[in-house]
Order: C-alpha cells, then structure tokens, then sequence
C-alpha cells in the first residue's frame, strides 16, 4: 500500500508565533485529509535535537520577532547543509513574514533600542539571494497578488505586516512567487512578491495565506506529495466560503487608494 | 513665569471652561493640545509634583480600567488626584489633565498623580514630566498594523525604565512584561493564584518566546490568556522573574460567591471576569506601596468601582438583553475574554461577531489572523443556539475561523453588511433573548441607539 502519510514539522512555533500562522498549519492538515493523505504534524523547537529536515514533507515557518532571528538562525545552521539538500530535492519550505528575511541573506536592523544599535547586522541563511532591512515604521496593509506555483497562476489575497523590506541581490534560482495587484510585496519599488526556490515559498503575505487561498492549500500538498512519489485524490472542492471572501475583500481594496 | 506657559494655560483653562459648557463628555485632550502647541515643554514646567507619588500605567491590556481603579481607591481615603481617568492616554491627555488641575501659576495640588500612558508615548511623556513609578498591565499582541510585534513595545518600555530607574510594578504572571525586571532595581510583582476557572492549551496552540533566550515558553495553566504558571524550556525562566511568589497575590477566587483573598484579607469583585483579579490586584499593590492603603481599605474602596463607559455593558431592547464585550482588532487576549464570557453563561444565547475594518491608521485594512490564536473549545457547551457574522468587510473571514476552530458551520448565519439598522433587524428576529455581541465600538454605540429607540 502507498504510503499517505505527509509528514509536516511546524518550525518554531512558540518563537515564530506572530499573526495567527498556526491557521495555516490548520488548513494545511484539513486539505491533506481531504487530498487523501494523513497528515503528521510536528513541533520542532529550538533545540530540538533529532531534528532531520528530510524526514518532512513540508516545512512552515512562521512570522517572528526579529529579535528572535539570531536564536533562530543559529539552531538552523546547525542543520542548514540540509535545508539546501531539502529545497533542492523538491520539497516544500513555506516560510511567511518576517520569517522570509531569516532565509535571506543579511538582516539589517534600523531600530535604535535594539542590542547593537541601528545598523546591527544579523547574518542571514542565504537561500534566497536578497537583503532584508529592517523598517523604521511598520507597515501593514491588505496584499492581493497574482502568483505563479507548481504551474498554475492564481490570484491570492492576504495582509502584509511588515517589519522587513526584502530587495534581491542577483537573479539567482529562485523565480518571483507573485505580482502585486495591491499592497506592497517585497519593498514597494519592484512590484515582486515574495520568491519561489525550487517548490519552497518565502513570502510576506499573512492571513493566514493557507486559509484564505485555499488553492494554494492544495497546490503545496499536491506538490510535496509528488516530490515523495505519492498519487492524491481528484479533488472536487468545495471553495465558496473562501471565494465569497475574497470577493468582499477585493470589493474593501478595490475602494481604497491604491499605494 | 515663562510667558509661554502662562499663554499655553490661559488658553488651556478658557478652552476646558467652553467645552464643559457645551458638552461635559467632550474635549478630553482639546486643551492639553492647545496648551503644547503654545508651549511643547509644558510638561516639564508644572511646580509641586513629587515623582514618588506619580504613577504611570501602560500595557497592552487593562490599563485604563487599572488607572481608574487606582484613583477610585485613592479618592476614597480622600487624597486629591491628577488623573486621565477619562482615557486620553498620549501626551496631550497628560497635558489636558494637568492643566485642568493645576494653578493657572502652573502648581499642582495634588497628592498623587496617576496617569494612563500609551506604550509608545511613554518615553515621551516620562521624558518631560517626573515620575518615579511605571505599572506595566501585560504585554500582548496587538495593533500590528502600529507596532508590528510586541518586543517592539518592549524595547521601548524597558529603554525608559533604564533610563529613568523607575520603581516597576509587573505582572508577575505574564512572561514578557515580567521580565521588565531585569531593567529595574525595585520591582513590585503582583499576581493571581490558580483559580477554577483556569484552563490549559495543547499543543496546537502557540505561546510566546521567552523574553530572555527566545526558547519554548510552557504555560502549566491560564488563569487568564496569556497569564499564569509559565517556565522557559531552556533557561528556565519563571513567573515573577524567578521571585518565589508575588508580593500582592489574589488567592481563593470563587467565581461564585464573587470573592477573593489577598492575605488575610477578603475582597468583593464587582466585576467577575477572571482578567479583572489582575486588575484588582495591581490596583491594591499600587496603592499600598505609594500611599500605604492597606488590603481591607483597598477592598472597601473597590466594593463601589465601576469600569469605564463602553468596556462591558448591557443593554434591554424589548425582551431582549444585548450583552457587549468591547474587544480590541488585533488582539486575541480581548476576544479569548469576550468567548470565555460567552462559554461561562449556561442559559442559551445567540452570538454576533462583527470583526471590521482596522482603521487606526492609513490605510485602512482588514484582518482576522489574530482570531487564530483564539480557543473555540470553549464554545462547546457554551450553550449557543446561533452564531451571526456582520460586516461587510470580512463576515465570511471570521465564520470560516471560527469553522476552523471547530463551530458546527450549520449554526453559522453569515450577514455580509456593517449597516446598523439590518444587523439590529437580525438581533431583534434572531428568536433569542440573550444576545452577546462582539463589535467594534462605533458599531455597538449605534445598535445601542437603535435599542434605545425600540424602547
């Protein structure tokens, strides 16, 4: 018998605890059921100890504290050799909101009360080529995206709460995950959304994002079931609830002054 | 006298006169803004203040029903005090309260001043104006559109209690602003002990960072969200900074009967939310420690104590009573406490949820994550006939949290609409005379003057 099970560890999830992401683990297990799998989920704390990304099928990282990020970013060091081994084998890493700049990288703080003062710079991950520099005002708004995943477009709607403004260093091998239609996306300027490595999603958009772009649900799972070679069932969803959402949603953006 | 300051309290005094005139319930910061437009250092220029008897109170949550409690025990011994009890908690609501009191030479006579901060003016308004003492409520999630996370605010807090070497009083029971005790010499914890209705939360919930390494912080229980028996995973910090116990700790709360105990002493709650017992007992430590009222006036003076307007209300439309919860967007401790009112009321209710626009700053949005961190477990034997969603903004949003938090969704009615008058037709043909509503301010104040109307 094929084996169904999907195995998802959700990373730190008391140190990247911000905005409601838990919802997305939610979504994440729901759709699983309903694709057929039998989903595992995961804590991994820091300091989890016989942590082996490559027993996952996805990994999510949540939005947190930057203060957080050099506890965080050393724990993954200390398995990052396979995080690169991970992403590269087609796997999926979700990582959302200011989690995305952890993956960058180098972080740049610009607050005067943090430890070293504005300019401290925290040594980043490196899986996606990019800075992240930290705003001196947090912005935060709606962000509606048109996004390219696992060979379909789809239209996404979320919010952004950002701390970080994310600005790519070289063209590497990550593609863009999404456009904006509305909101911010990665720094305002370039009209990119987030970035997509291998099947791996890095991106701003909260809401949660799984949650409320149930497509997207179903696209993950459908691709971190293909990377371990297991067939899912035709699914006939049922999107309504989430359709009339976002309908209502883009009617509030569409009456607002774009940025 | 500096002649600007004579200008800024002239005007200041004249402008509190006209408004008081023309609506008591008006102008709260009117005058402290026109004052500091005259004279921006206004706050440093009034006479007679001892910072020992000075107290802001800022936090997440609770601080103005703290602020008042505080000046309600105070007034009662029959000690003058400065406050903003009317909530105006940024600079110009200091300023408008100070100018209201004090002496057109600028003199303040007062024995205490307590003055509720907003977190982050707190810097701000300490910098000009002396004061020896900070209570801090707690530390949550909340405006994330303003502060993004809450070590933002934390940061900002403990700069001015280094800077200032304040005299901090802390929930010794919430993890982030206990550890404020690292940036003070003097620090006075209050907390509660484990009560009945105190709960726990599995796995599938997140808690917080620990403040000091950002490992797992486990809560043993809640006595409140976000409040209780917590330990660090790896560095092993603990409730009131690693003290052995509270100096001013509620023990035996009884929901029932309404009491509690600190010390030897028993105390009436006027109001029985479980927040509240922290609220009493910040009040009760402040008071004891700045003006040495003792635990049995504290619970005499707290007998008579009513939380400010628009905080938990109840309103009769025909034969129906509308029970409202103010709650804050964006901050899941406010709705955690609206569905554990909701759950501990055994008669049959109907339920309206009206998450809206976030409309604090430019621009505007909306958003229900927040909602996620909410237990809906409670719900189960809450007792709800049916759940109404309102807005139009994000009704199918919140339904579909709520969905995801385990409410059966055939229980769920979605009214995708902020019109008032629609939502009241909803509540006046819902079938249900016990009514708990979950809306914004703007929103209950007209449903309310629809009630009143019906009446």
């Amino acid at each position: 018998m094929a084996d169904r099970k999907i195995n998802i560890a959700w990373m730190y999830p008391d140190t990247l605890y911000l905005h409601g992401e838990r919802g997305n683990i939610m979504a994440l297990v729901r759709f699983a059921m309903e694709l057929g799998l039998t989903p595992h989920v995961r804590r991994i704390d820091l300091g989890t100890k016989d942590f082996d990304p490559m027993e996952y099928d996805i990994l999510f990282y949540g939005p947190g504290e930057i203060s957080s990020f050099r506890s965080v970013i050393r724990d993954i060091s200390g398995y990052k050799r396979s995080i690169a081994e991970y992403i590269s084998s087609g796997k999926v890493l979700i990582a959302t909101g200011t989690s995305m700049a952890m993956f960058a990288e180098r972080i740049i703080r610009s607050s005067p009360d943090t430890e070293n003062g504005a300019g401290e710079v925290i040594d980043g991950l490196c899986v996606i080529p990019a800075d992240a520099f930290e705003r001196e005002y947090v912005y935060g708004n709606d962000l509606l995206i048109r996004a390219e995943y696992g060979g379909y477009s789809m239209e996404l709607i979320g919010n952004q709460i950002q701390m970080t403004d994310i600005s790519f260093t070289e063209s590497g091998q990550y593609r863009r995950f999404g456009t904006v239609i509305y909101g911010r996306g990665n720094n305002g300027h370039d009209e990119l959304e987030g970035a997509v490595h291998g099947n791996s999603i890095f991106t701003n958009m909260l809401g949660p994002m799984l949650v409320s772009n149930p497509w997207l649900t179903v696209q993950i799972l459908r691709m971190a079931a293909a990377a371990k070679g297991t067939e899912v069932l035709a699914l006939d969803p049922d999107y309504s609830l989430e359709i009339r959402s976002m309908e209502l949603k883009k009617n509030f953006i569409d009456d607002k002054e774009s940025i | 006298m500096d002649f600007r300051f004579f200008r800024a309290m002239i005007t200041g005094k004249t402008g509190n006169i006209a408004i008081s005139m023309i609506d008591r319930n008006r102008g709260t910061t009117w005058a402290g803004r026109k004052a500091l437009e005259i004279d921006p250092d206004l706050l440093t220029r009034f006479a007679g203040i001892d910072p020992e008897r000075v107290i802001f109170v800022t936090g997440t949550n609770g601080k103005s029903t703290v602020s008042n409690m505080i000046t309600h025990i105070l007034r009662s011994k029959g000690y003058k005090v400065i406050s903003n009890s009317e909530g105006a908690n940024l600079k110009t609501g200091v300023a408008a309260a100070l100018v209201k009191k004090a002496s057109l030479s600028g003199t303040v006579r007062a024995d205490y001043c307590v003055f509720e901060t907003d977190e982050r003016y707190l810097a701000q308004i300490r910098d000009q104006l002396p004061c020896s003492n900070l209570l801090v409520t707690n530390l949550q999630k909340d405006q994330v559109q303003r502060n993004g996370d809450p070590d933002f605010v934390y940061r900002k807090i403990a700069a001015v209690a280094d800077k200032h070497k304040m005299r901090l009083f802390l929930n010794g029971d919430e993890p982030r602003s206990c550890s404020l005790a690292d940036h003070s010499d003097n620090v006075v914890f209050y907390g509660v002990s484990r009560h009945s209705m105190a709960f726990t939360k599995d796995d599938t919930f997140v808690t917080l960072p620990c403040p000091k390494c950002h490992s797992r912080i486990r809560f043993g229980y809640y006595n409140n969200d976000g409040m209780g028996a917590f330990k660090c995973d790896r560095c092993g910090y603990t409730n009131n900074n690693g003290r052995e116990a509270a100096q001013y700790r509620i023990t035996e709360a009884d929901f029932d009967a309404g009491t509690f105990r600190m010390g030897e002493t028993a105390f009436l709650m006027p109001y029985k939310q479980t927040y509240m017992l922290y609220n009493y007992a910040a009040a009760t430590a402040v008071c004891r420690e700045l003006a040495g009222i003792t635990e049995a006036e504290s619970a005499a003076a707290i007998r008579s104590f009513k939380v400010p307007e628009g905080r938990i209300e109840e309103i009769t439309s025909g034969s129906q009573t509308i029970k409202y919860y103010r709650f804050k967007q964006e901050n899941p401790e406010t709705l955690q406490n609206f569905l554990s009112a909701v759950a501990a009321d055994p008669e049959e209710k109907v339920v309206i949820i009206g998450f809206g626009t976030v409309s604090d700053y430019d621009p505007y949005y909306v958003n229900s994550f927040y909602a996620f961190d909410c237990d809906y477990s409670v719900l189960k034997k809450a007792n709800v006939r049916k759940y109404i969603f309102v807005t139009d903004t994000i009704a199918y949003d919140a339904a579909n949290c709520f969905i995801y938090g385990g409410v059966d969704p055939s229980m769920i009615e979605i009214l995708p609409t902020s019109d008032e008058e629609e939502i009241f037709d909803a509540i006046k043909t819902c079938g249900c005379s016990n009514i708990y509503l979950n809306v914004k301010l703007h929103m209950y104040e007209e449903l309310k003057e629809y009630a009143r109307k019906e009446m």
